[in-house]
């Protein structure tokens, strides 16, 4: 079989594993925004409770091989909580987007922080002194401004994400890594399948730069 | 529910103490300021003045002491804090326009999302703040779009918009070119006819002769001198008082 041939029998395969490395990348984002937003809150909260909080997330997820919090999360915290029985049959994606998501989020974390402190103090100042409550100054006035400098950090992020989602194949999840490895062990054409595997990361990661660089030349534009 | 303190002046501020760790910037000040009027506090730098009047509007923690506006001490509780404010608007040295609003929107935010006045009725509100101010063709501008002294009249416009009573002036047109002084100076003058209570820190001397009800003299964290503008001005009593008026005037 020629080169062609062999990636055009492996396609479907492949495009299944990309669809889900796609999935679980969508999904990983989704909630690691969302964590990162709510710990990045308690690390620039007045309350020291909750600093403290916020700090200890970053340093022990961000602190930590990411494979061998997938690990951890799928063998070792079944053994004292019964995810796998709460989330039957689902315990494997659960976990899988899990892991990724105490990972991705700690960083994200640390990315938002950054936004926010970006935005000058006198924002913060205005604010409350036309009466808004920390909420509203957060919600209307700091968040806001603080997105639009978030947003090639948070893409850079993604990206990584994505990247990051590879590892799940040794967790059994279908994704588009695990699909080559798959297809290698039976076909032994290690070449042209790493290669088409690679091709496929690159399309999906290119098609998440085009996004955001249309994005940044959006916010560019009104320059706010 | 809440302290009074049984005087009718809008602002009464009693044995007021503010330290940023070691660093006294405010010591013992006392102060009473009847509803409309017009005070302007002079001193160097450092003397404690901004720190003065962020205290009245609590952006600063008063280490000891209390301040009434409008008799109602000024508390540490957070919903007590956001119903204080409601009735004193600050403008800033340095204009704190929310740089992702237009001009309208500036003035907006405040009456409709914390006053929750209905929309259009705060869009009538801010078109006629804007053309108080000389800046109605300048409604759809965002504030990077602006000099600074059209900044600083669309700050003085978001802060009336929520009705103030105590208008809180902190180095208004120290931040400002030369000759954009007068725009600024012209709007806060009509401001003081207005009879709406006013506290100005600036350095700006005319104003304080032409519309000041009182002048305050600060240095080193104290209330040096206070009294009638004209009469301050031409017979200071005390040394540092007639220091200071040498350099500056």
């Amino acid at each position: 079989m020629n080169i062609l041939g062999i990636i055009n029998a492996a396609m479907p395969q492949l495009l299944y594993g990309a669809k889900l490395t796609v999935l679980y990348s969508i999904a990983t984002i989704f909630f690691a925004t969302i964590v990162g937003l709510v710990f990045a809150l308690f690390k620039l909260s007045i309350t020291a409770s909750l600093r403290r909080i916020g700090e200890g997330y970053v340093h022990l997820f961000r602190g930590l091989p990411l494979l061998v919090e997938i690990f951890y999360v799928y063998f070792a915290l079944p053994m004292v909580l019964p995810l796998h029985k709460w989330f039957d049959p689902y315990f494997t994606p659960v976990a899988g987007i899990l892991a990724l998501t105490l990972n991705e989020g700690a960083y994200i974390t640390e990315i938002i922080r950054a936004g926010v402190l970006s935005v000058p103090k006198g924002q913060t100042e205005a604010a409350l002194s036309i009466s808004m409550s920390k909420y509203q100054t957060m919600r209307y006035i700091i968040l806001p401004q603080a997105f639009k400098r978030m947003i090639p950090p948070l893409m850079n992020q993604f990206i990584q994400t994505i990247k990051d989602t590879s590892l799940l194949s040794v967790i059994s999840i279908n994704e588009l890594t695990r699909q080559g490895q798959i297809i290698i062990s039976t076909t032994f054409e290690s070449l042209q399948i790493w290669t088409a595997v690679a091709i496929i990361y690159l399309a999906v990661i290119l098609s998440l730069t085009t996004l955001s660089s249309h994005f940044e030349r959006k916010y560019e534009i009104t320059k706010r | 529910m809440k302290l009074q303190n049984g005087s009718n002046d809008m602002i009464v501020i009693k044995n007021l103490s503010k330290a940023f760790g070691d660093n006294v910037v405010l010591k013992d000040i006392s102060l009473s300021i009847k509803e409309g009027d017009v005070v302007v506090i002079v001193g160097a730098s450092g003397s404690g003045k901004t720190t003065l009047i962020r205290c009245i509007n609590g952006l600063e923690e008063v280490t000891s002491g209390e301040i009434y506006v409008n008799g109602v001490e000024v508390a540490h509780s957070k919903s007590d804090l956001i119903e204080m404010r409601k009735e004193i608007g600050m403008v800033f040295q340095h204009f704190n326009l929310f740089a992702h609003f237009t001009v309208l929107d500036n003035i907006m935010i405040g009456p409709t999302k914390v006053l929750k006045i209905k929309k259009d009725e705060a869009h009538k509100k801010a078109v006629a703040l804007l053309d108080q101010v000389g800046l109605i063709d300048k409604s759809g501008a965002y504030p990077d779009e602006l000099s600074g002294g059209q900044q600083q009249r669309v700050a003085i416009a978001r802060a009336l918009a929520m009705g103030p009573r105590v208008m809180l002036f902190d180095e208004p047109t120290s931040a400002l070119d030369p000759e954009m002084v007068g725009e600024v100076l012209s709007v806060m003058k009509q401001l003081a006819r207005e009879k709406i209570t006013m506290i100005v820190v600036t350095h700006e001397m005319g104003f304080a002769k032409e519309v000041g009800d009182m002048v305050i003299f600060m240095d080193d964290g104290l209330i040096v001198e206070q009294g009638k503008p004209k009469e301050m001005f031409s017979n200071p009593q005390e040394e540092r008082t007639k220091a200071f008026f040498n350099k500056i005037l």
